[in-house]
């Protein structure tokens, strides 16, 4: 499957077609990270609590239940109308990372399929902290021969562009102390 | 565990006696040797120290592992070559790279003949090849039920157990005539198959059902179902108890051998894949694929002792320790 994600040239188009009638999707894996300028107690107290994820900014509003246990659910409302269900299947407040699935997502809003993903808080020297963001998923597509807005690229470039902004927000948010 | 330092305090009489003993391999100190499958790497793992002793580059995603009768040879699955690697455990080099058809993912080695049998995970068939003149060549190939996957022989060496993942089934083969004597039905989707020392349960992981399918050989039936958690596996085994790798639950369950009732779960990383006991049954280790790392944990007190940090994407598919 590396010859799917090194390249999309359409030299190459049989090749990859014919590896991939062979192959079909593997899991792919994303982290991103972040180093805050704050104490790991300050950055937990904003994104730990599984129903409520304002500090993301594509999300308007966050409905769920079950509180931070596991099997608590959460749907994401999202600015333009759509919605991500989510459990949660870990949690620690100690550790200061939970773990969730999506549960049900359009591929139109996230293109993946199978999503689980872990977030967490670490001490980073000198009163800094580093957060982390990793999720593990298939693409949108889970057929031979995907459409490109569904393949092993799309998908990874559509998570990593989610955390990125949903890191970076979160970093700017402590930062500023709102 | 063998001592770290073979020669010890009766240094010169000893000598001889320890280099014998560390060229057969005996006096090695136990080793992981994990397929660290998103960094296309081979890495051996120190399991007294936790340090990563050696890298050995595998192109073509290594996943699948079994080792030789004598514990000096691994044999790798490489399911994007796709082929087979060949590596020389003292050496930790790689010594050839035979290819196969299709995808060869699950692999297993017959104790007794040392023959490898290697699972197509894309058709019906398991590829045998033989160890000849310091090689690997093919050997034919055995018919097995639908996405042939974790792999078991017992250890007279007769009877080769091939979980079906598609086919919902394990395939018991005669290994001399290499022909299937009895299909089991199991679970749904099974993946991971472990048999205990004696030869008499083979337990597989199934991975849709969420559960472990607990099978009598003699019988040669399905005796229980023991609930797991979500997206069970690979089955471990170590004193009384079973230990299954839970991949999206990112834990492992643990149920007890006698009743064959659910006992415990330990949190463990993300993603956890392969998972084997140590042979005194005091440790298991566990890959986790997501959080690249070696969980270790206690089998008596169920704690995670330790976490070693691994190459990308370990995977450990198979009989990963010596």
């Amino acid at each position: 499957m590396r010859i799917l994600a090194l390249t999309t040239a359409a030299a190459l188009a049989a090749v990859v077609a014919s590896t991939a009638q062979a192959h079909g999707p593997t899991r792919k894996k994303i982290e991103e990270t972040v180093q805050i300028n704050a104490a790991p107690d300050k950055v937990w107290t904003v994104i730990g609590n599984f129903q409520d994820m304002s500090w993301l900014p594509p999300v308007e509003k966050t409905e769920g239940k079950g509180g931070n246990e596991v099997k608590a659910t959460r749907t994401l409302n999202l600015k333009g109308g759509a919605t991500v269900d989510e459990e949660l299947y870990k949690y620690s407040a100690e550790k200061m990372s939970y773990s969730y699935r999506i549960t049900k997502v359009d591929v139109k809003t996230l293109p993946v399929n199978d999503y689980s993903s872990t977030i967490k808080v670490e001490p980073d020297g000198d009163g800094k902290s580093k957060v982390s963001w990793d999720g593990a998923f298939y693409r949108g597509y889970m057929n031979n021969d995907p459409p490109p807005e569904l393949n092993d690229e799309a998908s990874q470039k559509a998570v990593r562009g989610l955390y990125r902004t949903g890191l970076d927000a979160l970093k700017a948010k402590v930062e500023k102390g709102s | 565990m063998a001592p770290r330092n073979p020669t010890g305090g009766r240094r010169r009489a000893g000598l001889l006696l320890a280099l014998s003993l560390w060229t057969s391999g005996a006096a090695v100190a136990a080793e992981a040797i994990v397929t660290a499958q998103g960094d296309d790497r081979i890495d051996v793992v120190d399991l007294d120290s936790g340090k990563v002793l050696a890298e050995i580059p595998v192109a073509g995603s290594p996943a699948g592992i079994a080792l030789s009768p004598d514990r000096r040879t691994a044999y790798v699955t490489r399911p994007d070559g796709p082929g087979l690697a060949v590596i020389d455990l003292d050496q930790r080099k790689v010594t050839s790279l035979p290819d196969l058809p299709g995808g060869p993912l699950g692999i297993g080695v017959n104790p007794r003949t040392g023959a490898v049998y290697a699972a197509d995970w894309y058709a019906k068939r398991v590829f045998v090849l033989v160890p000849r003149d310091d090689r690997l060549a093919r050997d034919g190939e055995i018919a097995t039920g639908a996405s042939p996957s974790g792999i078991a022989v017992t250890p007279d060496g007769r009877t080769l157990l091939v979980a079906n993942r598609e086919g919902n089934s394990v395939s018991v083969i005669d290994a001399e005539t290499r022909r299937q004597t009895t299909l089991i039905p199991v679970g749904e989707h099974p993946f991971g198959l472990t048999l205990d020392p004696d030869g008499r349960r083979a337990y597989t992981a199934n991975v849709v059902s969420n559960d472990v399918s607990v099978i009598d050989l003699a019988e040669g039936r399905e005796i229980a179902r023991i609930p797991a958690g979500e997206r069970p596996y690979v089955v471990a085994l170590a004193g009384g108890r079973g230990f299954v790798t839970n991949q999206y639950a990112g834990t492992v369950s643990v149920f007890d051998r006698t009743t064959l009732k659910a006992l415990a779960t330990i949190d463990v990383g993300d993603h956890p894949e392969g998972i084997a006991a140590s042979r005194d049954g005091s440790r298991l280790y566990v890959a986790n694929w997501g959080s690249n790392t070696l969980s270790v944990i206690d089998a008596a007190t169920l704690k995670v002792l330790r976490e070693i940090k691994v190459g990308d994407g370990p995977r450990a598919f198979g009989d990963f320790l010596r």
